[in-house]
């Protein structure tokens, strides 16, 4: 229980930050999402169906999981290297007698809030224009569990992040890719075998097809649903370690 | 005073082949004020980076409290308030906001912060601003921030890095009556400055650190003994030169010899002299520490 209530006391600021923002940041956070509704769903995709759905229906589950992506972890990781490198307030974390583990999930918790705003009105959109889409329970909660992953992801990329060039770097090369190739606009089974291996392993592969099951009820992927988790906590440990080492 | 409320021995920090502090022993005494003079670049900072436990020592054992330092977690951390050389607040957030933040990183009672937030939002002159962001303050409203947040939770050690760096005259006196008014009221000091004015004002105690090592220590008095009580300065070949006498008849004997057209000043010893005759009175380029995080 200490440890949860650390990790909302260190999260306590970057909530401040969002309360007083929350008109500009959930323009930030709908912006992308809506455009690749609108170009890929009704502009490339009219009239198309893939596995069975109508081209929007397949995507929508798609668009809202490389959303629970970039939003949290642009918000963590921009969020950690401007407090560490910037302002130098994240040496205020070290300095009181917090975990490490506290300190991570605590940063992480400010992207998680954005990622599950974003994606949760994005679902809501697609229930409203989609038929094919469902209600369900699952939704909710997997959007919790991605986002709150991919702003572990963004802890470490922050912690290790010596510039804004150097995260700038690690998005172009890594996250922009995966919200591409990881299936979220279109059916991995058009990819050659080897590509397709290469992605399968990819966490925003897993987030795709457990988000995509949940939305069209479909099989519930439950091995992607471990995958996801593994990487949660392979990213608290990795961030835990950097937060450690911060006391170079 | 007391017993040391700090003590560090032999500890020494690397950065690959750059020695920035070398197997230095350190005792702050319960209830002082200690000074670290130094140049830059001469391990001051980094010092009291280890001795915060905001740096592990690559050797060497650091006590505070009667305590090892450990873990990234040690409760040793509670006893300690610091002050940074840049001022450390989230900018993006009000004053209040920025205060509360660090009563709640202390596990402060809701109501504990309340009445402190009160006390010393009034004796820093901030009531009127905490509803501000801290981007839209002065350095000098900054810093007087920063040192709330940094003796919200009554520390018993308060540690500050070149506190008055960058501030005008007004905000470095209303500095220095507060150090003196924390000290009086328990509250053990270590400063880091290389403002000799800021050292003589303030300090019980001054360690002088170049290249990593302390080259001397003891009171404002006791340094300027070291050296002798009494300085000539005189120019010679075009540029000033200093002598220093422990008698004032040898200074004066000393000046009768200087022929008669050349200028002179004679006086007593201050820290600035012990200072630049321990340090050396050459400028070095000085490469920045990063720490990496």
């Amino acid at each position: 229980m200490s440890l949860i209530a650390d990790s909302v006391r260190v999260s306590w600021i970057d909530m401040c930050f969002i309360r007083r923002n929350i008109p500009s940041i959930l323009v930030t956070c709908l912006v992308a999402p809506l455009l690749y509704l609108v170009a890929f769903g009704y502009g490339l995709g009219k009239g198309m169906t893939v596995d069975g759905f109508p081209y929007i229906a397949f995507m929508i589950p798609g668009v809202m999981a490389l959303t629970t992506l970039t939003s949290s972890f642009n918000t963590v990781a921009t969020k950690v290297m401007v407090q560490r490198v910037y302002y130098q307030s994240f040496d205020e974390l070290i300095l009181c007698s917090m975990s490490p583990t506290a300190i991570a999930l605590g940063k992480a918790y400010a992207g998680a809030v954005r990622g599950v705003i974003s994606c949760m009105i994005l679902y809501i959109l697609g229930l409203a224009i989609c038929p094919e889409m469902s209600l369900s329970l699952w939704v909710p909660v997997l959007v919790v569990v991605s986002s709150m992953v991919y702003s572990l992801l963004g802890v470490v990329s922050g912690m290790l992040a010596n510039s804004n060039l150097t995260l700038t770097l690690f998005t172009s090369l890594v996250i922009m890719p995966m919200t591409f190739l990881c299936g979220t606009l279109f059916s991995l089974d058009a990819m050659p075998p080897a590509v397709s291996a290469v992605i399968g392993v990819l966490p925003l592969t897993h987030t795709t097809e457990c988000m995509r099951a949940a939305v069209l009820g479909t099989a519930f992927p439950w091995v992607s649903l471990a995958v996801m988790l593994v990487y949660g906590v392979a990213f608290l440990l990795v961030a835990r370690y950097v937060i450690e080492r911060g006391k170079s | 005073m007391s017993g040391a409320i700090v003590r560090a021995r032999g500890i020494t920090k690397r950065f690959g082949d750059h020695v920035a502090v070398d197997g230095i022993d350190v005792d702050i005494m319960e209830g002082e004020i200690m000074g670290f003079l130094g140049p830059n670049g001469a391990g001051k900072t980094t010092t009291m980076r280890m001795l915060t436990t905001l740096s592990q020592p690559t050797s060497g054992e650091i006590e505070v409290d009667g305590r090892r330092i450990s873990g990234s977690s040690d409760p040793v951390k509670e006893s300690i308030g610091i002050i940074q050389q840049h001022t450390a607040l989230d900018r993006d957030v009000s004053v209040l906001e920025n205060i509360r933040y660090h009563a709640m990183l202390h596990r402060m009672s809701r109501r504990e912060a309340d009445e402190r937030i009160a006390e010393l939002t009034e004796l820093m002159g901030l009531t009127p601003y905490l509803d501000r962001l801290a981007i839209n303050l002065s350095g000098g409203w900054k810093r007087r921030v920063a040192i709330v947040c940094a003796i919200i939770h009554r520390p018993r050690i308060l540690f500050l890095d070149e506190p008055t760096a960058g501030l005008d005259t007004q905000s470095r006196h209303m500095l220095w009556d507060l150090i003196r008014q924390l000290n009086s009221e328990g509250t053990t000091i270590f400063i880091t400055t290389h403002y000799m004015d800021e050292a003589e004002e303030l300090c019980d105690r001054v360690a002088i650190i170049d290249h990593g090592r302390i080259v001397r220590e003891g009171t404002p008095a006791e340094l300027c003994r070291s050296i002798g009580q009494w300085a000539v300065e005189y120019r010679s070949e075009g540029r000033k030169s200093y002598r220093y006498f422990t008698e004032r008849d040898d200074a004066r004997s000393f000046l009768d010899s200087l022929p008669p057209d050349v200028p002179t000043v004679s006086r007593a010893t201050n820290l600035e002299d012990v200072f630049l005759e321990l340090t050396g009175r050459e400028t070095v380029a000085t490469e920045e520490v990063s720490y990496k995080i």
